[in-house]
C-alpha cells in the first residue's frame, strides 16, 4: 500500500484503531512526500528552529550541502504522521523516537513507514518498528531515520 | 564539550501548548486532530539555544549534528494548558572520537505530573 499526503483519506479511520486484529509484522502503509521549501519554510514557524541551513541556500552550501536541507524533526515529524494515520489518533502514540542517520535535501521523496515487532495483549499496547528511506543513487533506498514507537489501541 | 557540564540543571520555564501553533504543526504533517507526537520539539527549541550558548558546556555548534530523539508521554498534551518545562544534561559521554550530550527536558503539569520526557542526543565531532 502506498499513500501521499493530500489522498483522498476517507478509506482511513478516524477513530483509534482496534488492538484486536493486529499482528506481529504487519506493516503500516507508507506515507510519502517530496520536500518543499515552503514545508520546511512552514515548519521553522511552527516550532521555533529557524536555523538558515533549512531556508537559505547559501548557508547550507557553506556548510557542504547543495541546497538547504530538512529540518531533522521534520523527517521525524513525517515518521510521526505514518505512526499516527495507523494508530487514528495522535493520543495513541504514547513514545516515540528515532536515529537521525542522514539528511535529507530539499526536493527529495521521504517514505516513512513501519511494521509491527511486538504486541502486549493485557496493556493492548503495540510496539512498532519504524522508518524513513529517500532514494538516491538511481533507487537506492537510503534510510535517513531509524524509529520505534509504543502505541496504545483500543 | 566539558565532560563536568553533566547534572546541569536551566532554570524552569512556562510552556504554553498553544492551540494556533499545534494547528500549524498539523498542517505541516497533513493531520487532522490531537497534538502531534513530535510537537514537544517547540519545548526544546525553548531551552536548546541556552545550552548551546552556555560556557559552562562549551559546545562547538558548527559541529555539532542531531544524533536521535525521543519522546515518552505519560498522557496527551491538552491544547492551551500551561506546562513547566525543565532541563537538564542528562549524560556527556565520549566515544570513538565524538562527545554526545543528552538533553532531558520534562513537562510537568499544574498537579505535578511529568506529562512528556523528552531525551535529544546531540554529537559534537572531536577529531577532524
Amino acid at each position: 500500500m502506498h499513500r501521499a499526503l493530500g489522498d483522498d483519506r476517507t478509506d482511513h479511520p478516524v477513530t483509534r484503531r482496534a488492538f484486536d486484529g493486529v499482528e506481529v509484522g504487519q506493516e503500516l502503509p507508507t506515507l510519502s512526500r517530496v520536500v518543499t521549501r515552503e514545508d520546511l519554510f512552514a515548519y521553522g514557524e511552527a516550532s521555533g528552529d529557524r536555523n538558515p541551513l533549512h531556508r537559505d541556500d547559501a548557508a547550507a552550501q557553506a556548510a557542504g550541502f547543495p541546497t538547504v536541507i530538512a529540518h531533522g524533526m521534520f523527517t521525524m515529524g513525517h515518521m510521526a504522521a505514518c505512526v499516527v494515520a495507523w494508530a487514528g489518533e495522535a493520543a495513541a502514540v504514547e513514545r516515540i523516537g528515532a536515529q537521525f542517520r542522514a539528511a535529507v535535501l530539499v526536493g527529495e521523496e521521504v517514505v516513512a513507514g513501519g511494521r509491527v515487532r511486538s504486541v502486549d495483549a493485557d496493556a493492548r499496547t503495540v510496539t512498532l518498528e519504524t522508518w524513513v528511506t529517500v532514494s538516491r543513487d538511481g533507487g537506492t533506498e537510503t534510510p535517513v531515520r531509524k524509529g520505534e514507537a509504543l502505541v496504545r489501541l483500543r | 564539550m566539558h565532560r563536568d557540564a553533566e547534572g546541569i540543571v536551566y532554570p524552569d520555564a512556562p510552556f504554553v501548548v498553544d492551540p494556533e501553533r499545534v494547528a500549524a504543526f498539523r498542517e505541516v504533517f497533513g493531520l487532522t486532530e490531537g497534538v502531534p507526537p513530535t510537537f514537544v520539539t517547540a519545548a526544546e527549541f525553548q531551552v536548546i539555544p541556552l545550552v548551546i550558548a552556555d560556557p559552562r558546556v562549551g559546545v562547538d555548534f558548527s559541529r555539532v549534528v542531531h544524533g536521535s530523539q525521543e519522546y515518552a508521554y505519560e498522557r496527551p498534551l491538552r491544547e492551551g494548558e500551561t506546562l513547566t518545562l525543565r532541563a537538564r544534561l542528562a549524560s556527556i559521554r565520549s566515544k570513538g572520537g565524538s562527545d554526545f550530550l543528552t538533553i532531558e527536558t520534562t513537562l510537568t503539569d499544574a498537579e505535578g505530573t511529568v506529562v512528556c520526557t523528552a531525551r535529544s542526543v546531540m554529537i559534537e565531532r572531536t577529531t577532524p
